[in-house]
């Protein structure tokens, strides 16, 4: 839930990263934290257990600076992805500004992110919002997977699975070298930013 | 076939190597089934005894993985920003905000670190039911009914609670014991108040606020009406010492405003307090506060 301080016009929200076990949110973090050092404010913290799954969260803190003349902190966390940390994902969901959906672009995983966009969209519903209104973009992760020989999805397949209610923007990335996961995290940060303006009435 | 062979082996070994074990153990099974159909592959024997080896590697790690500690004890740093992370952020109340984090550090199963938080907020007035509830949740969730039964019986002869305290802990031990911990319902009671259903031209909607006292207390009101950037509150006669330092024109340097989508910290000042005449409410006052810069 955003914080808007208006006698020293400063706000804070919180960016959200789900999506399917394995599917790289922690490594958009781990990126971010690498390549926006301008930005971030503090340590990374990463919860997590054998095998670099995350057991609770990840936790990195940025400060973007002055926008339409209110200073911007941001929040950005991860969310467990495998099945059975469905509980800890909907407490680090609590009061969630604008959601990253982390999608694993190997065929392998199809239904997992499918399963995935599902679970997220109810335990918005628990929060009682609606995964058609809060701010959200789709990141199709690991394409630098197909010059492997390892079979993905095309994005076309990608958009129909994930994409055809939703109509949010979509953008192809691979963490693991950084490509697209500034772009995903800036275009979330706008519709997010953008929506908290409109609510908050804050640049006037 | 052989680069088929190829092709699969190398697809096990990356899902291996990103965690995705059922998925490796998938492929080498394919794999092992295609070198069992073709009789007259060289090697075979050897290739077949390797590749069983993998999988049961596969599988002893998905075995050890299902039986790793759901929850392990995590550091007094972290439980220090679960804490801070997961209690309300941006409301004034201190205490309120320390149950909050224990709450969540409860869920993330550092049960040990949220009863002493528990503990230490039974000495606080406005905290202490809620706390004690917590408590017994605690118990229940990692020791068993026994243990929240002693502690409930232990609280009962301390006379720590008044009887109407107690009446209310007591109500809710009995309806966890029957749930045990229902999951769902906890969530559901956190969940925000406010609807995404708002529409969008709408003046911002402030449901609370928050103010302090000019003597350093904080209290929270609900908002009755909203008009505009200022905001009307009841306040129930029996709260009437509360607010009895506050007049017409008293400025408010930190105010806090609940809407659905974000809290504002901010200041106001009050441009009416009326006691009201007549009807239902007859004896409660109405108050105005109108927010500065909204
Ligand atoms: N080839 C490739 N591998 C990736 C990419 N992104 C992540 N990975 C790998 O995928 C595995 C899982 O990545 P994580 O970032 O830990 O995934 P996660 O979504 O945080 O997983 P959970 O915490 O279990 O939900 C790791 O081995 C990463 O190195 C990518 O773009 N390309
Ligand atoms: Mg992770």
């Amino acid at each position: 839930m955003a914080v808007f301080n208006i006698n020293k016009r400063e706000i804070e929200c919180k960016i959200v990263y789900y999506g399917p076990g394995r599917g790289g949110k922690t490594t958009n973090l781990e990126y971010i934290f690498k390549a926006y050092k301008k930005q971030v404010k503090g340590e990374m913290v990463s919860i997590d257990t054998e095998g670099d799954r995350t057991l609770f969260f990840d936790f990195l803190p940025m400060d973007l600076g002055k926008i339409k003349g209110c200073d911007v902190r941001v929040q950005l966390f991860t969310v467990p992805g495998q099945v059975q940390y469905s509980s800890t994902r909907k407490l680090v969901l609590k009061g969630v500004d604008g959601v990253v959906f982390v999608a694993d672009s190997m065929e392998v995983r199809r239904e997992k992110n499918m399963l995935s966009l599902k679970d997220l969209q109810q335990n918005l519903k628990e929060y009682n919002l609606s995964i058609f209104k809060i701010p959200l973009v789709l990141q199709y992760n690991k394409r630098d997977l197909a010059d492997e020989g390892i079979p993905i999805m095309p994005v076309e397949q990608m958009e129909r699975d994930l994409n055809r209610q939703l109509k949010v923007p979509s953008f192809e990335a691979s963490a693991i070298n950084g490509k697209g996961v500034g772009q995903t995290l800036q275009a979330c940060l706008r519709l997010t930013l953008q929506y908290l303006q409109k609510q908050l009435k804050w640049a006037n | 076939m052989r680069e088929k062979i190829k092709s699969l082996l190398k697809q096990a070994e990356l899902y291996r190597s990103q965690g995705l074990y059922n998925e490796a153990k998938e492929s080498y099974e394919r794999v092992k089934r295609i070198i069992q159909k073709s009789k007259q592959l060289p090697n075979r024997e050897k290739l077949l005894a390797n590749i069983s080896k993998k999988i049961e590697k596969v599988q002893n790690t998905l075995v050890r993985l299902e039986n790793a500690k759901e929850t392990p004890q995590m550091s007094p740093e972290v439980n220090r920003l679960i804490k801070n992370l997961f209690s309300k952020t941006g409301s004034g109340d201190k205490d309120a905000a320390a149950l909050e984090g224990a709450v969540a550090l409860a869920k993330f199963g550092q049960f040990n670190d949220a009863i002493a938080e528990f503990r230490r907020l039974l000495g606080v007035e406005s905290q202490r039911v809620q706390a004690a509830k917590n408590i017994l949740r605690c118990l229940l969730a990692y020791k068993s009914s026994d243990d929240a039964f002693d502690q409930l019986s232990e609280w009962r002869s301390e006379e720590l609670f008044t009887d109407e305290e107690m009446a209310k802990i007591k109500s809710f031990f009995d309806g966890l014991v029957e749930n045990k911990w229902d999951e769902k319902g906890a969530a559901r009671s956190e969940a925000l108040t406010g609807s995404s259903e708002m529409d969008e031209d709408e003046f911002l909607d402030i449901s609370a606020v928050a103010i302090t006292l000019p003597n350093g207390d904080q209290i929270e009101l609900d908002v009755s009406f909203q008009s505009g950037n200022v905001v009307s509150l009841i306040i129930d006669k029996k709260d009437e010492d509360l607010i009895k330092d506050l007049h017409e024109g008293s400025k408010l340097e930190d105010v806090h405003f609940y809407s659905p989508i974000a809290i504002f910290r901010g200041s106001g000042v009050i441009t009416s307090k009326t006691r009201i005449a007549s009807g239902p409410k007859e004896g409660d006052y109405s108050m105005d506060i109108k927010i500065d810069s909204l």
